[in-house]
């Protein structure tokens, strides 16, 4: 007998495999936009989506597969968002940072859009059962941080505009403290304060970031200095010059037609609704993106005074809302981070051969990606080729190596079965290129051998390594390469199945599958494997987080306690005590109170950086991923 | 295939010789529960305490570093600057065990934070668009970028109160058409400078139609951080 197994019955694989077919009435759930508001369809599709629930466990939100057939509405979100699909994961992880940066409301209605797909106004007030203003504060939020994107309605130019939110951006939230820190390292204080403003506040103009960004750091000089206007905007300027800020898209949306774009941007016309628009504008699709606008910004940076009353205080806010026109009105800037990550992944590369072979060589590697910032796209698979004589008159001041050493390096990097730099060339003293896609693959390569090893020890992972490189192998065949004994090979590679690092292939020599007559292959498929970790990695994360709350939402009176007291301390000495006062005041919390708060500001201190680690876990994970899908 | 088990006879669905087991071993105990969640390593059969031991592949320790510990800094900052930013939404409603007269009178202090965040309305679609209210007569300023239901029933007021006024006036003006339209035209005048004058009033005395400022609601819940030293009154 024919040996059968439906591809339905495999949990995860519901949505992907099946075609869409009208007969199925039970599809209707997993179409990528809701039916029309009516109310039984409505019904219906809840019912479904309950009932797949066990065997979707991974894929929460329906919005894989393949589009209805005969509907084209899906087009005008452009072809990366139309197969946009949610795992459980990612909703849980993107809920929890927007309840963290955002509030619950927020969170509230993000993660409704995430796991509904596009959906209008009224639908959103409706399944929420938030009030209208609530509503659409958030949605400002959202939009604003460019975490939700808003279209004219697909269905003519009367139909409502439709929200969808943006799963990638919200989880780029848990990379915010790297991209400061990067920009701390390559442009000083005044950089890490210019992209912390914009990443808190989402898009602002030109002008106010700059006002903003001195008054903080005159806040922090002594008395009697302050910075000017012209040092931060210089170094706005260089940030803009370098990519890593670019111009919003003017008109906010996808595609708002009617939306009156500000007179300095291009007449890039937004694709009015009825027309179908071929992909999503992105901001480099703008010619005027990375041009800073002419700004008229005289001043310096002003110190806050401590207000003596509140009324002086709401005075003052009020006279700041009176907004001097500086000539840059409705340009809007924003964080680039594509750019970033271009960034880090030339950082991982550079660290990578530097620990793999020496400094010298990551230096000739840094100066080769430092030459082709400008001419190499986001998403090309190696750099434009380089001779080795550009490449030495290139190299830093203090690596004077003369030219042979050079040449031998080069030859080194070439040979390396790591594949970082390849040879394209023989002319100009030999044309080298850096491999950007087989140096992800090969970064995250590693890093699942490094799993795969703390998790189950060398021997499984000299198994795993051993089945990287070979592909397939029998059962003996991975005793004898891997040079372990029988028994203790078995158990490991049944416990690596077990984990699914490892998947099973059935070649059968007869038609039914009698299992005397089939080969039983193993093998590790690397890209399935980097996605199963990576959903692994946002569960951990979430975890995390999950477990920050926890410990503080445990101790919170003793927090606010301790909170109140600093505010005292800090009231009292700006006033001027006496130092009886103090320590009457510190003595306010007792001694096991003060043990309690420390042990948990350690745990709290842990949990935080354990996520900014696996943070970057997850951007290996990722490049990799999106690499191979481009390529 | 399930059918086809041979009758009576008990055979296996693996081949013995691939999956490395002899004959003599025997095949190991059939699953009986899922795996447990957290994991554990397999404790020995016969152990005295049968409590779940620790895994035995302890992770790696984090680095640690000063580059490591000013990003944990960065990121705490960061979460405590965006709760203080207007993006940060709170839910109108605070739960209180008990109802308090002072709830009322309350909810305007949280829209303060509200009024910072100037939004370029051109970048939004215009159904989000929420409009933002003229100083009334009585002088409440209220700046809406959202609210619950409260706010928006003291607005109904305030525009019903209006309506009133006007009618009252518009019944005057017709009553008394001839003499007393110059009166009518003083009158109005008067009524503008009125709400001139009131609107120049401090908005804390007059957020609601109370006849108290509104310090006077704050039942000292909130800790003030004042210290009782310097007091040079008596305390009873």
């Amino acid at each position: 007998m024919a040996h059968e197994r439906k591809c339905y019955d495999l949990p995860g694989v519901w949505g992907l495999l099946l075609p869409y077919n009208s007969d199925r009435k039970t599809d209707a759930g997993e179409q990528p936009q809701p039916p029309p508001s009516s109310r039984k369809k409505h019904k219906h599709r809840r019912r479904s989506s309950s009932s797949r629930r066990q065997l979707s466990e991974e894929y929460g939100s329906p919005t894989s597969g393949a589009p209805p057939k005969g509907d084209t509405s899906e087009q005008t979100w452009g072809a990366e968002i139309s197969v946009y699909k949610m795992t459980l994961q990612e909703t849980r992880l993107c809920g929890l940072l927007l309840r963290e940066h955002f509030g619950e409301v927020v969170e509230k209605v993000g993660t409704h859009l995430l796991r509904s797909g596009a959906q209008n106004l009224r639908t959103i007030v409706q399944e929420t059962n938030l009030s209208v203003d609530l509503v659409k504060k958030c949605l400002c939020v959202l939009v604003q941080h460019g975490a939700c994107l808003f279209i004219a309605g697909r269905k003519g130019p009367g139909s409502p505009t439709e929200y969808r939110a943006c799963c990638d951006r919200i989880l780029r939230v848990l990379s915010y403290p790297r991209y400061i820190y990067t920009a701390k390292t390559l442009y000083g204080d005044t950089g890490e304060l210019i992209i912390e403003e914009l990443l808190q506040r989402g898009h602002m103009t030109m002008s106010s970031t700059v006002k903003t960004v001195a008054d903080r750091l005159t806040q922090n000089m002594e008395e009697g200095h302050s910075l000017d206007y012209s040092d931060v905007s210089s170094t706005f300027s260089k940030l803009v010059e370098t990519h890593f800020l670019q111009r919003c898209p003017p008109g906010g949306g996808a595609g708002t037609s009617g939306s009156a774009g500000p007179a300095e941007a291009p007449a890039t016309p937004a694709a009015p609704a009825a027309a179908v628009s071929k992909a999503l504008p992105t901001p480099e699709s703008f010619p005027d993106c990375y041009t800073v606008p002419q700004v008229t910004l005289v001043g310096r940076g002003k110190r806050q005074l401590v207000p003596e009353d509140g009324e002086d205080q709401r005075n003052a806010k009020r006279a700041k809302m009176n907004s001097e026109t500086h000539g840059d009105e409705g340009i809007y800037w924003q964080v680039n981070f594509e750019r970033f990550h271009q960034h880090f992944r030339d950082q991982a590369i550079i660290s990578a051969v530097a620990n793999k072979l020496d400094q010298t060589s990551s230096e000739i590697v840094r100066t080769i990606l430092r030459m082709s910032e400008v001419t190499t796209s986001p998403t090309a698979t190696c750099t434009k080729p380089l001779s080795a004589n550009e490449i030495f008159r290139s190299l830093p001041a203090s690596y004077n190596i003369p030219r042979q050493i050079l040449d031998q390096y080069l030859t080194l990097l070439v040979d390396d079965p790591m594949e970082f730099v390849g040879k394209s060339g023989e002319s100009g003293g030999g044309m080298f290129v850096v491999n950007l896609h087989r140096a992800l693959a090969n970064l995250a390569r590693a890093t699942l051998e490094s799993i795969v090893q703390e998790r189950f020890g060398s021997r499984s992972a000299r198994i795993f390594r051993l089945l990287l490189r070979k592909r397939h192998l029998e059962q003996k065949q991975v005793e004898d390469f891997a040079m372990i004994p029988a028994k203790e090979a078995k158990d490991m590679l049944y416990s690596l199945l077990s984990h699914n690092l490892v998947q099973l292939q059935e070649i059968p020599k007869t038609p039914d599958f009698a299992p005397s007559r089939t080969f039983y292959l193993y093998t590790v498929n690397q890209l399935p494997t980097a996605r199963m970790l990576l959903q692994n990695c946002y569960k951990t994360v979430a975890n995390l987080i999950e477990r920050r709350l926890f410990e503080t939402k445990e101790n919170k009176r003793l927090l606010e306690k301790s909170q109140r007291i600093e505010a005292i301390l800090a009231s009292l000495q700006a006033s001027g005590a006496e130092p009886e006062q103090l320590s009457e005041v510190e003595e306010m919390i007792s001694a096991p109170e003060k043990q309690q708060l420390d042990v948990l500001r350690l745990h709290v201190n842990k949990l935080d950086s354990a996520e900014n680690q696996v943070d970057e876990t997850i951007f290996i994970l990722e490049s990799y991923i999106s690499s191979t899908s481009t390529s | 295939m399930m059918a086809d088990r041979g009758r009576g006879r008990r055979t296996l669905s693996f081949i013995v010789d691939s999956v490395a087991i002899s004959r003599g071993d025997s095949l190991p105990p059939a699953v009986q529960q899922p795996t447990p969640v957290f994991p554990v390593s397999p404790a020995p059969l016969f152990s005295p305490d049968s409590y779940p031991q620790v895994i035995e592949q302890k992770p790696l320790p984090l680095t640690g570093g000063e580059e490591a510990e000013y990003l944990t800094a960065l990121k705490q900052d960061f979460r405590g600057a965006m709760r203080s930013l207007p993006c940060f939404i709170q839910p109108a409603a605070v739960h209180r065990d008990v109802e308090r007269y002072s709830d009322k009178y309350h909810l305007s202090e949280q829209m303060d934070g509200l009024t910072d965040w100037i939004i370029d309305w051109k970048r939004f679609p215009k159904e989000l668009r929420v409009r933002i209210r003229k100083p009334s007569r009585d002088g409440a300023a209220l700046t809406c970028l959202g609210g619950g239901q409260s706010v928006q029933m003291k607005k109904k007021k305030v525009v019903e109160k209006e309506e009133v006024l006007l009618k009252l006036e518009t019944l005057e003006k017709k009553e008394e058409q001839e003499s007393s339209e110059e009166e009518g035209e003083g009158k109005n005048k008067q009524k503008e400078e009125e709400a001139e004058a009131e609107e120049e009033y401090d908005e804390e005395e007059f957020e609601e139609e109370t006849d108290y400022i509104m310090s006077y609601f704050d039942n000292g819940e909130d800790f003030e951080g004042d210290s009782d030293d310097n007091m040079d009154e008596a305390i009873y």
